[in-house]
């Protein structure tokens, strides 16, 4: 593995389960996220998934490449365009540094109407 | 006849049997189905059966490989099987490759068919536009949409059951990657020149296809090969001493399919390369301890082993130790793994080096040397030898059928 | 409000006086780290990884943030400071709240058992940014989470605080979801290369995808001589008949043989995948998927059963759902 390497994509299609189902895994009851009336006051179109759901999304990414002993060290993400149900979120990502074992792997997850997520992700990858 | 002089095809071979389907504008089945229809028709005309079939040929433009037609038309192994280009001008020529087959004992009973559904099909008149999928596009369909997209992958199915079937790891398939390299290490030629590997590297080499790692597969080249080929007696006024075709076959198992032959057997072998092994024994005489030098042919590791299996080398679950203890000298310019990826042609050039005595990694005293192509699909394979009146020999070996 | 920058900077400075404060103290989870909430995590988020599973799981890392969620309960953890500023910001029209950033670090995994505190910062509140979404404030905060006391891991979460920009649209001027022309089915959006390739089908196999269809795996029968046979052809191996007719399989089988793909990647798979050579209880054997089993738990001779997947909205096709023992 070396710097420049890419990862395989991962096709995320944004259900509306998806989007409810991980607001409630990650306790979050925020509205926008699961009601479009409240989401839609707020001037947003529709619900959208939250931060925690995109986290997790992103961390499922690395270790579903690494394999089950690949350690997560580091998740930093942003957020821009809004996951909303009915887009597909495409996740890629390529290796930006490979220092013995850790590996930092930049992210970005692309969906209908922009980047939905961007950012990086130190992994320990044992030898 | 040849462009200078009279051949001797004439008169040796007949045709005994016709067949056909129905001519129509829509005939309403497939290619396929037609070309089975007309290949039983000319079997029954003949008073033969499918049984009795050993050898097919078809233009280079049907549809329908010789292996599906055989496989669906309830015919067995083949040990002869052809195909003519340019469209029409292929008609008359099935007719002289079956001849020649049959003239020099290749094959029994050969089939020439050509069938297609030109009218309500694709028609040529009509420009490309779309098409039934062919016979060959659909045995490959079984496995794309399940993302089985490789010719590593396909090769992979196989060598799991191998591993499984004889209790071995993905390890085993290493001695075949060593030995190529060392070989490649020597060879100026090769693109692995000066590089060779050791079995912690293969190990440590990443999967490509589980259980195949990187180090099992060829690279893949740009490159070209050729080969001439003249008649012993005129060969004998040229500069090189001969490389002598002691014996060349072709063979397609029953149930053959390119790569994907899944269905049948128990996938711990190929058995093409058994009928192809059967008969270059049976022509030159020879047996496996004769074999001076081997060239198998190994875009994968696997089926060296398996190879070596099916032409009896070794017993079954027995190449790995074979090939780690280098029994055989084999793929001594370093194989489609260490040398060059040139579908199985450069294989047949180090043969002639070695008879010639100027390979680079030579075997002392190499006079015959088995060469195999590509395995998973039809193949064939050829014994050369050197010339034995070229040479004083001390040979206590059998006498050659020449 | 952007002609009055004055008041935008004395508004600031009010804001700017809530950072190096504490935003939460000696917070408590909820619930200890536990392996249904792990699950559910994985559940939503479609993730099989094993080492979320088993006696030696650990926590999703990702989960980290979830352990301190109040959910629908009281946060007594919340400082004033923290209600204050938010307060001042709900006040000033900036009612409305998305996340933004998420920076986490994980120091030592978390598993079943683990009692979760937590103590949080407020780091940084920005000056008056402009967004798509609005006029707002970037809150940052930064948390120390600790399982017995011990540090697990740090979160560092950023806010946007915004006035919303547009109006909600008149309901009316939205498009109909359920208007057709208005649907954004991510299956139909799908570009060619990003989808299965598709099954080859012509006259001699038609009959076999039409069964898929219907959610039917059908096997060839010759009935000149009873051989069953797949793939499909038109005539029989064993004796030429081109006569036949079909049963469809029991939907049980085990694996004869698997390939795990790694390399190259494809746009519509993501390697490392399985597939399987599915040898049906009939005797006939398929190329297929093996799902429900990770990757590197296939395995020779393992008993799978017949399930159909919808992949798009074109293409259905038999799997195999591996049977763990």
């Amino acid at each position: 593995m070396n710097a420049g390497d890419r990862l395989p994509p991962l096709e995320i299609p944004i259900t509306r389960t998806l989007i409810v189902a991980g607001a409630i895994a990650s306790r979050d009851y925020q509205d926008v996220h699961h009601d479009p009336e409240p989401a839609r006051q707020k001037g947003s179109p529709d619900i959208f998934m939250n931060i925690l759901t995109t986290n997790g999304l992103v961390g499922r990414y690395i270790t579903d490449h690494f394999g089950p002993r690949a350690e997560l060290r580091r998740v930093a993400i942003r957020l821009g365009a809004p996951n909303h149900p009915g887009d597909t979120m495409v996740l890629t990502g390529t290796v930006e540094e490979v220092d013995g074992d850790l590996v930092t792997v930049r992210v970005v997850g692309a969906n209908g109407i922009g980047k939905h997520v961007t950012g990086t992700v130190t992994v320990r990858v044992p030898g | 006849m040849s462009l200078r002089g009279r051949d001797g095809l004439g008169g040796r071979a007949a045709i005994t049997g016709i067949g056909a389907t129905e001519f129509s504008k829509d005939s309403g089945r497939s290619e396929l189905r037609l070309a089975v229809e007309a290949v039983h028709a000319a079997l029954a005309d003949a008073g033969l059966t499918p049984a009795d079939v050993d050898g097919m040929v078809t233009f280079t433009m049907d549809t329908s490989p010789e292996i599906t037609v055989a496989q669906a038309a309830g015919i067995g192994e083949l040990s002869f099987f052809s195909r003519i280009h340019y469209g029409g001008g292929a008609a008359c020529a099935t007719v002289q490759q079956a001849a020649l087959a049959i003239a020099t004992g290749v094959a029994d009973v050969v089939v020439c068919y050509r069938a297609f559904n030109e009218r309500s099909g694709r028609r040529f008149g009509s420009g490309v536009r779309h098409r039934e999928p062919s016979a060959e596009g659909a045995a490959l369909g079984w496995a794309l949409p399940f993302g089985l997209l490789t010719p590593a992958s396909w090769v992979a199915m196989a060598a799991q059951r191998y591993l499984h079937t004889y209790g071995l790891t993905p390890e085993a398939f290493g001695h075949v990657a060593v030995v190529d390299r060392k070989y490649a290490a020597t060879n100026p030629a090769a693109y692995f020149h000066g590089r060779p590997i050791t079995l912690a590297d293969h190990a440590a080499s990443r999967w490509i296809a589980e259980p195949l790692r990187l180090l099992d597969c060829c690279q893949e080249t740009d490159g070209g090969q050729a080969l001439v080929v003249t008649s012993v007696e005129r060969a004998r006024d040229l500069p090189h001493p001969p490389a002598v075709i002691a014996a060349a076959a072709q063979g397609a198992g029953r149930a053959q399919e390119q790569m994907t032959s899944f269905y049948r057997d128990d996938l711990t072998g190929l058995p093409e390369t058994a009928v192809v092994a059967r008969q270059l024994w049976r022509t030159s005489g020879l047996a496996p301890a004769d074999i001076d030098v081997g060239i198998l042919y190994d875009h994968f590791t696997p089926f060296v082993l398996m190879q070596l299996e099916e032409f009896g080398f070794c017993a079954p679950g027995e190449a790995p130790d074979f090939v780690a203890k280098e029994r055989l000298p084999l793929n001594t310019h370093g194989g489609q793994l260490g040398e060059a990826y040139l579908h199985g042609m450069n294989g047949v050039a180090e043969a002639v080096r070695q008879i010639r005595g100027t390979a680079v990694n030579p075997v002392p005293g190499a006079e015959r040397v088995l060469v195999t192509a590509g395995t998973g699909v039809p193949t064939s394979g050829l014994v050369l030898t050197a010339d034995p009146q070229g040479r004083t020999r001390s040979t206590t070996g059998p006498p050659l059928h020449l | 409000m952007n002609g009055e920058p004055e008041v935008h900077e004395e508004f600031e400075a009010r804001l700017k006086a809530y950072e190096g404060r504490p935003a939460a103290a000696t917070g408590v989870g909820r619930d200890p780290v536990n392996e249904p909430m792990i699950r559910h995590w994985c559940e939503a988020m479609g993730d099989t990884n094993p080492a979320y599973t088993g006696p030696n799981a650990i926590a999703p890392p990702t989960m980290l943030q979830a352990w301190t969620m109040a959910g629908l309960s009281r946060r007594p953890e919340r400082t004033a400071a923290y209600d204050e500023l938010l307060g001042l910001l709900d006040e000033s029209g900036h009612h409305a709240v998305v996340a933004t950033d998420c920076e986490q670090e994980y120091l030592r995994p978390l598993r079943p058992g683990d009692e979760i505190t937590f103590d949080s910062v407020i780091e940084s509140v920005s000056e008056r940014k402009t967004t798509k979404l609005g006029p707002g404030y970037f809150v940052t905060t930064r948390t120390d989470i600790r399982a017995g006391g011990e540090l697990a891991g740090t979160h560092r979460f950023r806010i946007l605080k915004y006035a919303p920009a547009r109006r909600p649209k008149d309901p009316k001027d939205r498009k109909d979801p359920k208007d057709p022309k208005n649907r954004k089915d991510p299956k139909d959006r799908k570009a060619p290369e990003e989808r299965r390739p598709r099954p080859v089908v012509n006259r001699d196999n038609a009959g076999f995808w039409e069964g898929v269809a219907r959610h039917e795996l059908l096997i060839q029968r010759c009935t000149g001589c009873g051989t069953l046979r797949f793939p499909w052809l038109p005539g029989c191996n064993s004796c030429g008949s081109l006569e036949w007719d079909t049963v469809e399989a029991s939907g049980e089988g085990t694996v004869y043989s698997y390939v795990v793909m790694h390399h190259p990647p494809f746009p519509t798979f993501a390697p490392p995948y399985a597939v399987g050579l599915i040898e049906l209880a009939e005797g006939v054997r398929i190329i297929s998927n093996v799902v429900g089993v990770p990757y590197d738990k296939v395995r020779i001779g393992m008993p799978v059963r017949l399930e159909f997947r919808r992949y798009d909205e074109e293409l259905v096709l038999p799997v195999f759902q591996g049977v763990t023992r």
